[in-house]
């Protein structure tokens, strides 16, 4: 029961998250359909698409926080449905785009929220769940933070302590919803270097990204959707072109490469020389 | 702003420096450890005592009440007398009602507060206490002898929840159509309140009013009992339901993907409130605004994330002895409707609450 190891994912057998035949529509609304992809163990993997592309949608599908009404996702070849809701929990976490801060609630107990699939009735907080808030709080920068009300911290911060939640979960796999939205540009690069520093520590990692050059800088694994459908995916270096990113998100441009991470860099073309 | 490939992972801000306060656990070995909030738990002592003063006060106050000094012997081996009288008959039920009644409420006004994450939702608002009332009409006066009316308001409140039930499309798993199903429920058993009374003579009129105003007069052991049992059964439940239901205050997503199951945990949580509600409702009738207020309260005396159900609880008997007693020593006299005093106080609350909803800009 307490063998969670205290770093989840380093050595840990690797994490086989798929999904085959994906059908996925909000009530009548098909967003998603006959979609396979399978999460590559120990990447970063970075989606991206022009809006409504469905790469949100995907995530939550992944997450099963969105019930497919076609296909199935399934984790060790078993499906999602065939598992206990908790015990999934304890091998895949999510932070979806906005969560809600609950009144009154300080850092500290929202990280502590965090261990619930890893509770039970009478164990409602044991040694090990002090333990990996803790370590939580500290891999993000937060344990300063940890008395702090959750309303009255910057959007940086929130969104750290945030993640802290979703790591004191102490799962393998992690999915993040567009981390960076709402975050002024600092914050979000932040944000960024702690998913790369999570990806190095030895997590699975699916991150929706809105920012293509960020997502190219970051990503070990990239993919790209449009219209529902996956139109490209690899290493950033071997599939970002200035042809896919015209045919994908309409817009002429020339990559070149970052001087910085030396990944591919999309600069848009002067409106002149269109 | 330079993009650097490395940056520090802290922002500037992040370094003020707090004390670090753990909060306490209880532990017994590694198979039991429950954490507490030592405000939590001062708040509730002193509500606690409250609740036992209020009672020592409502027994013993005014020209029928049992002197103090008596108390312990009246209690202990009842004699035949006037004693004994207030004791198992006028005061007695009517108060273990109104502690009952009062817990049931605040419980019930805290899961819906929480699962609707609105201050505004209560039992009442999607139509529990409008559907009693036309329960009690409809067998009280409309079609008398089938039914005794404390019943006929149990079925009123079951068909109105049944409708919001089947109205909403999707059971209680969708708070917000939960609510707009709910208003038009209530209104449609406010309407047919409305033409039973243009249908009976003044005097059994006068009778249902009282009734469906909430009144705590006249209850015997068998009302204190049914509450009782509802609030043993059902409270720990709540309990229970309260961790996952702590999750669902985050957000849906967030609360799946914890393991938390929202749909499920909201649906028996709105269960469990209108079990409660409608337990309080059979034994006084439709009291309003206790349920809306206890755990509003509550909270901002905890101060502290989650339902509160235990403090809500408390608060929500200390409001309904605190009224009562008010009722019992008031110059209108003892058959006063408590629901009206209630009503009355909450509804100067419920302008509060939304003044400073519209202030905060969230309505």
């Amino acid at each position: 029961m307490s063998a969670a190891p205290s770093a989840p994912a380093i050595g840990a057998a690797p994490s086989s998250l798929t999904a085959t035949g994906l059908r996925l529509a909000y009530d009548d609304r098909v967003i998603v359909d006959g979609l396979d992809f399978a999460v590559p163990a120990g990447e970063l993997t970075v989606i991206i698409g022009p809006n409504a592309c469905g790469k949100s949608t995907l995530l939550k599908a992944l997450a099963r926080t969105l019930e497919p009404s076609a296909g199935q996702v399934s984790l060790d070849g078993k499906p999602l449905s065939s598992y206990r809701s908790k015990d999934i929990a304890k091998r895949l976490g999510m932070l979806p785009q906005s969560p809600i801060a609950p009144e009154a609630i300080t850092v500290r107990d929202l990280v502590g929220r965090g261990r619930f699939p890893h509770q039970g009735v009478f164990r409602q907080w044991s040694v090990s769940d002090e333990a990996a808030c803790d370590r939580a709080m500290e891999s993000t920068g937060v344990a300063e933070l940890a008395d702090r009300q959750v309303a009255e911290l910057s959007g940086g911060q929130r969104q750290r302590a945030w993640i802290a939640m979703a790591l004191a979960q102490e799962t393998e796999l992690l999915l993040l919803d567009e981390p960076t939205t709402f975050l002024d540009i600092a914050h979000q690069y932040e944000v960024l270097e702690l998913a790369a520093r999570l990806h190095r520590e030895g997590r699975t990692l699916v991150v929706v990204l809105h920012d293509l050059n960020q997502a190219a800088r970051y990503a070990t694994h990239l993919v790209v959707m449009k219209e529902g459908a996956i139109v490209a995916q690899g290493a950033p270096g071997e599939i970002v072109t200035a042809q896919l990113v015209d045919e994908v998100f309409g817009l002429p441009c020339q990559i070149i490469d970052d001087p910085q991470s030396h990944t591919p860099m999309v600069v848009p073309l002067a409106a002149v020389a269109r | 702003m330079s993009a650097e490939g490395s940056r520090p992972g802290i922002a500037p801000d992040a370094a003020l420096s707090s004390t670090a306060t753990r909060r306490p656990v209880v532990r017994v070995g590694s198979w039991l450890s429950l954490p507490y909030r030592r405000r939590s738990v001062v708040v509730g002592g002193i509500l606690a005592v409250g609740v036992l003063l209020l009672a020592l006060l409502t027994l013993t106050l005014g020209t029928l009440g049992i002197p103090l000094t008596e108390l312990p012997a009246a209690i202990a081996s009842p004699k035949p007398g006037r004693t004994e009288f207030v004791l198992n008959v006028l005061r007695g039920p009517r108060l273990v009602t109104a502690i009952g009644t009062g817990a049931a409420l605040g419980v019930a006004g805290a899961l819906f507060q929480t699962v609707t994450r609105n201050p505004l939702g209560s039992p009442d608002v999607i139509g529990l206490g409008a559907g009693a009332s036309a329960g009690a009409a409809c067998f009280g006066l409309l079609l008398p002898g089938i039914l005794p009316v404390p019943a006929g308001a149990l079925v009123g409140a079951l068909v109105a929840m049944g409708l919001v039930w089947l109205g909403t499309g999707r059971g209680f798993s969708s708070p917000g159509r939960m609510i707009l199903v709910g208003i038009a429920v209530s209104a449609m058993a406010v309407a047919f309140v409305q033409y039973v009374m243009t249908r009976v003579n003044q005097q059994e009129a006068t009778t249902l009013a009282a009734y469906i105003s909430g009144t705590l007069a006249d209850r015997d052991w068998g009302d204190a009992t049914e509450i009782w049992v509802a609030v043993i059964v059902l409270v720990p439940f709540a309990l229970l339901l309260g961790r996952r239901l702590d999750l669902v205050e985050m957000g849906d997503d967030v609360a799946d993907s914890l393991g938390g199951r929202s749909s499920l945990t909201r649906t028996l949580v709105v269960l469990v409130a209108i079990g409660l509600g409608t337990a309080a409702v059979a034994a006084t009738g439709p009291i309003s605004f206790v349920a809306l207020t206890a755990p509003q309260v509550a909270r901002r005396l905890a101060k502290a994330p989650g339902a509160g159900i235990l403090l809500s609880a408390l608060f929500g008997a200390v409001i309904l002895m605190a009224a009562d007693l008010l009722v019992q020593q008031s110059p209108f006299g003892a058959q006063l409707p408590v629901g009206l005093l209630t009503a009355m106080v909450g509804g100067v609350y419920l302008g509060y609450l939304l003044l400073r909803e519209w202030k905060k800009g969230t309505i």
